[in-house]
C-alpha cells in the first residue's frame, strides 16, 4: 500500500494529464451506459429510468415480430461492408494520388474541393439527389431524354439504389477519410523512397511496394474502427435519400430506419433502447472477432 | 502495478457514480409513488415542495373558497412559433391573471418542425412546466398518457377549479377525451369542420366541361381528364376522400394514424369494425389508384417528394390541392393573385354527405403530472377559456393595435403581421360561446364560396354520431405488435395508396401476410375487447 501511494505520488503529473480523458470517458461513455436498463423496462414518465417496472425481453420482440429483422440486418451489414471496402479503397487511392502530385496549387484546390461535401448535411444531399433523380424534373432524366432515351423512374426502381447510396457515401466521405491516409503517407521515411528510386523502382512499384505496405497499420486500425459500427445504419443518409418510399425498402431499409418507422408514432423509449442495445452487442462481437482475426495475421496491427 | 492502479481508480469512480445513481433512483421512484397516490386521491396534489399550499388548497376546496395567497408563476408549452408581438400580448393577459388569480404565465414554444421529437423529451427530462397543448392523433395525447405524462383530471377537480369549463363543455367532449375512462385533457369548444375539400383550377374545370366536383365520380373524371391533358391532377391518391365518400372512417388510435381499422360511421347501428384488408373498399381503391397513377394523374415520385400540400397548386404543377376549407381558401387566394387566369375555386368532393363537426379534442390542453401547481394551472386555464378579455387577447392580440371590434361578437383585422389572427396556438381554449367571428367588408368569390359551403354544412349537420367515433384505442397492452405492424406496413402501404405497385392484388396479399405475422390479429382482438368495454360504459 505504501509502495502504491509512493508510485501515485511519483507519477502524479502523468496521472493528472490522464485525468481529463478518463473523466471524459467515464462521464460520456460509461455513465450513459447505465441507461441500457431501459431496454428491459416498461418505461413511464412518472417512474423514470430507474422506477419503471421491468419487462424482460419484451422490448426486443417487436423487431423480430415485424418480419423485417433479417432483411434490415442484412441490408445494414451489406451496405456497411460496401461502404467500408469501397470507401477505404477510394480514400487510399486519393491520398496516394495527392502525394504524387507535385503542383502545389492543384493539390490544395483539389483537396479542398473533395473535402467540401463533408460539410454538407444529409438533408441537403437528399434534396440534391431528388433533383438529380426525380422523373419529372430530374437532371439525370433530362439528359437521358435529351439524348433520345426513355426516362428511368429512379424512385420506383429499387435496384438502382445501392449504387446511388454508395456514390453519395463515397462522395461525401472521401475528402475527410483521405486526410488520415495522407498523414500516414507523410510519416513514411523518405529515405525508403530514395533507396527505391536508386534501385530503379518506377512510380507504381513505389506505390505498391513502399507506400501501401507502410500505411497498412493505419488502414487496419481505421478498418477495425469502422467495423465497430457495422450494424449501425447511417440514419441521416438513408432517411434523407430514401425517406418513406416503401418501394425501395427491399434494397434500402436498414435497422435504424425500420426502428424509426416502428416507433415514431408510439414514442416507445424501451423499444428504442432495445434496438440500440441489439446493434451495440452485435457490433461489439464483430469488433472482438475482427480484432482476433487481425491478431492472427499480425499482432502489431490490433486495436487492443 | 500501473495497470492495477488504473483499475482501482476506475472501479472507485464507477462505484461512486453507481452509488450516485442509486440515490437518485430511489428518490425518483419514491416521488413517482407519491404522485400516483396523490392522483388516486383525486383533488389533492403532489407531496413534494408545496405541502402547505396543498393542504390549504384542498381544505379551501371543501369550504368552497380557494386560497390564492401564494403567488405562482405558471409555465405553458404551446406548439408553433413565437410571433413578434406575442410577449406584449401575454403581458396584457398576465395583468388580468395577476389580478384575478395572483399568478402569471410564461409560454414556451415547440416549433412545428421539432415538436415530434421534443414533446416527449419535456416529460422524460423532468422539465418543470404546468400546462401543455395536446390533442389525440396529431399532438401526442395518447402517447403521453400511455407513459403517464399527463395529470388525470377527475370530475371533482374540474368542477372545483374550472367551473366555467365544466359548464360550457358538453358531456360528449369529455367522453372523447377519455382514455380507459379517465380524462387527461381539456378539449376546446367549437363547431369546426375539419373536412378536407379541394381547391381546383377553375380554368381547367371549364376546359373539361365540368362545373363542380361533388362526388367520387367527379374526382375520377377530373383527375383522368387532367392526366390526359398532360398536367398532374394532384399530389397522390385521395385516400381520405375515398373512404369518407363511402361512409367509412378510421378508428382513432389504430395503427398508421387510425387507418388500419375502419368503422361505418354512416350507419351508427353497424357495430362492426372493418379490418382494412378485409374491407372491400380497400382493394377497390387500390385498383382505381393503379389505373389513375398509370394514366399519370400524379408524379411517380410522390413518395419521395418533400412538397407541401399547396406546392403543386401554387407552382402550377398540379391542378388541385387537398386540405381543410380555411387552408384551401388561403392558398387559392394566393395562387389567384399571382395567376388570375387560373380562377381557382373550392369544391367539396363529399357534397352529397352530411358533415359532422370535428371532435372537440382536435385541440386541447393538458396538465403536466409533475406540475407543482396543478390547481392554479387549472384555474388559469379556466380564465383563458371563459374570460372574454383573455380569449380575445390570445386569439386576436391587442385591441386597437391588431384588431378592431365590430359589434359585440365580430372583429376586423388591422394588422396581422406581428400577431397572426387565431394563429398563436390559442386553439386549446377556443370557446365559441365567447369567441369573435371575422367581419369581412368586401367578399371575393372565394369568400362567398367558403361562406356558402360553411352554411350548407351547418344547415345540415350529421346528428347521428357513430358511438365508435368518440372512442380512442389504447395500444398499451399490444405495444409490441403495434410497433411491429407499423414497421411491417412500410414496404407496401404507401405505394398501394398511391397506385405505384406493379401488381395490386399481389401487393395487398403481401401486405396482409406482413401484417398478420406482425401480430395484427392481437391488435384486432384488443380493439374488440376495448370496444366492448367502452360500449358497456355507454349503456
Amino acid at each position: 500500500m505504501k509502495k502504491f501511494l509512493k508510485k501515485l505520488f511519483k507519477y502524479r503529473i502523468y496521472l493528472l494529464m490522464l485525468a481529463p480523458a478518463v473523466i471524459y470517458t467515464l462521464v460520456f461513455a460509461y455513465y450513459p451506459m447505465t441507461g441500457i436498463v431501459m431496454a428491459f423496462k416498461k418505461y413511464n414518465y412518472a417512474g423514470g429510468i430507474w422506477g419503471s417496472p421491468w419487462n424482460g425481453f419484451e422490448n426486443f420482440r417487436f423487431f423480430f415480430k415485424s418480419g423485417q429483422a433479417l432483411k434490415v440486418t442484412r441490408n445494414t451489414v451489406l451496405y456497411n461492408v460496401l461502404f467500408i471496402v469501397c470507401g477505404t479503397a477510394v480514400q487510399v487511392a486519393v491520398a496516394v494520388f495527392l502525394t504524387e502530385i507535385h503542383n502545389k496549387w492543384f493539390k490544395k484546390i483539389s483537396q479542398s474541393m473533395m473535402f467540401l461535401p463533408y460539410f454538407i448535411s444529409w438533408v441537403i444531399v437528399g434534396v440534391m439527389a431528388f433533383n438529380l433523380f426525380s422523373s419529372d424534373y430530374g437532371f439525370a432524366n433530362r439528359i437521358i431524354t435529351a439524348l433520345g432515351g426513355t426516362k428511368i423512374p429512379f424512385y420506383t426502381t429499387p435496384a438502382a439504389w445501392p449504387m446511388i447510396l454508395l456514390f453519395f457515401n463515397i462522395w461525401k466521405g472521401v475528402g475527410y477519410g483521405s486526410v488520415m491516409y495522407l498523414a500516414a503517407i507523410m510519416g513514411v521515411d523518405t529515405s525508403i523512397y530514395e533507396a527505391a528510386a536508386i534501385d530503379g523502382a518506377n512510380v507504381f512499384q513505389r506505390i505498391f511496394r513502399v507506400t501501401i505496405p507502410s500505411i497498412m497499420p493505419t488502414m487496419v486500425i481505421l478498418f477495425l474502427m469502422n467495423i465497430g459500427g457495422i450494424f449501425r445504419g447511417n440514419f441521416d443518409m438513408f432517411y434523407n435519400l430514401v425517406g418513406n418510399n416503401g418501394l425501395l425498402f427491399d434494397y434500402t431499409d436498414v435497422i435504424d430506419t425500420l426502428a424509426m418507422r416502428a416507433l415514431i408514432s408510439s414514442n416507445n423509449f424501451g423499444m428504442s433502447a432495445a434496438i440500440g442495445l441489439f446493434q451495440s452487442i452485435l457490433c461489439f462481437i464483430t469488433v472482438l472477432l475482427a480484432n482476433k482475426l487481425v491478431s492472427i495475421y499480425d499482432k502489431d496491427y490490433t486495436l487492443f | 502495478m500501473k495497470k492495477g492502479l488504473a483499475l482501482l481508480l476506475a472501479t472507485a469512480m464507477t462505484v461512486g457514480l453507481l452509488a450516485g445513481c442509486g440515490n437518485g433512483g430511489s428518490g425518483q421512484s419514491s416521488a413517482g409513488g407519491s404522485t400516483t397516490a396523490a392522483a388516486s386521491g383525486g383533488g389533492s396534489s403532489e407531496s413534494s415542495g408545496s405541502g402547505a399550499a396543498d393542504n390549504s388548497g384542498s381544505s379551501a376546496a371543501e369550504d368552497g373558497a380557494i386560497d390564492l395567497s401564494e403567488h405562482v408563476d405558471l409555465k405553458m408549452y404551446l406548439i408553433g412559433d413565437r410571433t413578434p408581438d406575442f410577449d406584449e400580448v401575454y403581458a396584457e393577459i398576465n395583468k388580468i391573471l395577476e389580478e384575478k388569480l395572483n399568478c402569471s404565465i410564461s409560454v414556451d414554444f415547440l416549433s412545428w418542425g421539432e415538436h415530434d421529437t421534443k414533446y416527449s423529451l419535456l416529460f422524460s427530462s423532468g422539465e418543470d412546466f404546468d400546462l401543455i397543448f395536446t390533442a389525440p392523433g396529431w399532438c401526442h395525447y395518447q402517447q403521453t398518457v400511455a407513459l403517464g405524462g399527463l395529470y388525470p383530471l377527475s370530475e371533482e377537480f374540474i368542477q372545483t377549479y374550472a367551473p366555467g369549463i365544466w359548464e360550457v363543455l358538453p358531456e360528449v367532449a369529455w367522453q372523447q377525451a377519455a382514455i380507459d375512462g379517465q380524462v387527461y385533457m381539456v378539449p376546446n369548444f367549437q363547431q369546426e369542420f375539419g373536412q378536407d375539400v379541394l381547391a381546383v383550377r377553375g380554368d381547367l374545370l371549364e376546359k373539361y366541361g365540368m362545373t363542380d366536383i361533388r362526388n367520387w365520380e367527379d374526382i375520377r373524371k377530373f383527375y383522368l381528364a387532367c392526366a390526359a391533358d398532360g398536367i398532374y391532377a394532384g399530389q397522390g391518391g385521395p385516400w381520405y376522400t375515398w373512404f369518407r365518400s363511402l361512409g367509412y372512417t378510421g378508428l382513432a388510435g389504430s395503427p398508421k394514424s387510425g387507418e388500419t381499422v375502419m368503422i361505418h360511421y354512416d350507419q351508427p347501428d353497424d357495430m362492426n369494425v372493418y379490418y382494412l384488408l378485409d374491407w372491400d373498399g380497400f382493394s377497390e381503391y387500390c385498383h382505381q389508384m393503379k389505373e389513375m397513377a398509370d394514366a399519370g394523374c400524379w408524379s411517380s415520385d410522390v413518395l419521395n417528394s418533400a412538397d407541401e400540400r399547396q406546392t403543386g397548386l401554387l407552382t402550377g404543377r398540379a391542378a388541385t390541392m387537398v386540405w381543410n376549407l380555411g387552408s384551401c381558401v388561403t392558398y387559392a387566394k394566393q395562387a389567384n393573385a399571382e395567376h388570375p387566369e387560373w380562377n381557382i375555386t373550392v369544391c367539396d368532393p363529399l357534397a352529397e354527405r352530411q358533415k359532422a363537426p370535428n371532435k372537440y379534442t382536435t385541440n386541447g390542453i393538458g396538465i403536466n403530472i409533475s406540475s407543482k401547481h396543478k390547481e392554479r394551472a387549472m384555474m388559469a386555464l379556466n380564465e383563458f377559456y371563459c374570460n372574454p378579455a383573455i380569449q380575445d387577447l390570445a386569439m386576436l392580440g391587442i385591441e386597437g393595435k391588431h384588431w378592431r371590434a365590430v359589434g359585440d361578437n365580430q372583429y376586423e383585422v388591422i394588422d396581422e403581421s406581428n400577431f397572426g389572427v387565431n394563429n398563436n396556438c390559442n386553439w386549446g381554449w377556443t370557446n365559441e360561446t365567447i369567441r369573435r367571428e371575422e367581419y369581412i367588408a368586401d367578399m371575393t368569390p372565394l369568400d362567398e364560396k367558403q361562406k356558402e359551403l360553411l352554411e350548407t354544412w351547418k344547415a345540415d349537420i350529421r346528428e347521428d354520431i357513430h358511438p365508435y367515433e368518440n372512442f380512442s384505442f389504447d395500444p398499451t397492452n399490444v405495444s409490441t405488435q403495434f410497433a411491429a405492424v407499423e414497421a411491417a406496413m412500410g414496404s407496401y402501404y404507401d405505394p398501394l395508396l398511391n397506385g405505384l405497385v406493379d401488381d395490386v392484388d399481389a401487393s395487398i396479399e403481401a401486405l396482409r401476410q406482413a401484417m398478420d405475422s406482425a401480430g395484427m390479429q392481437d391488435i384486432l382482438d384488443e380493439i374488440n375487447r376495448q370496444l366492448e368495454e367502452y360500449m358497456a360504459t355507454l349503456n
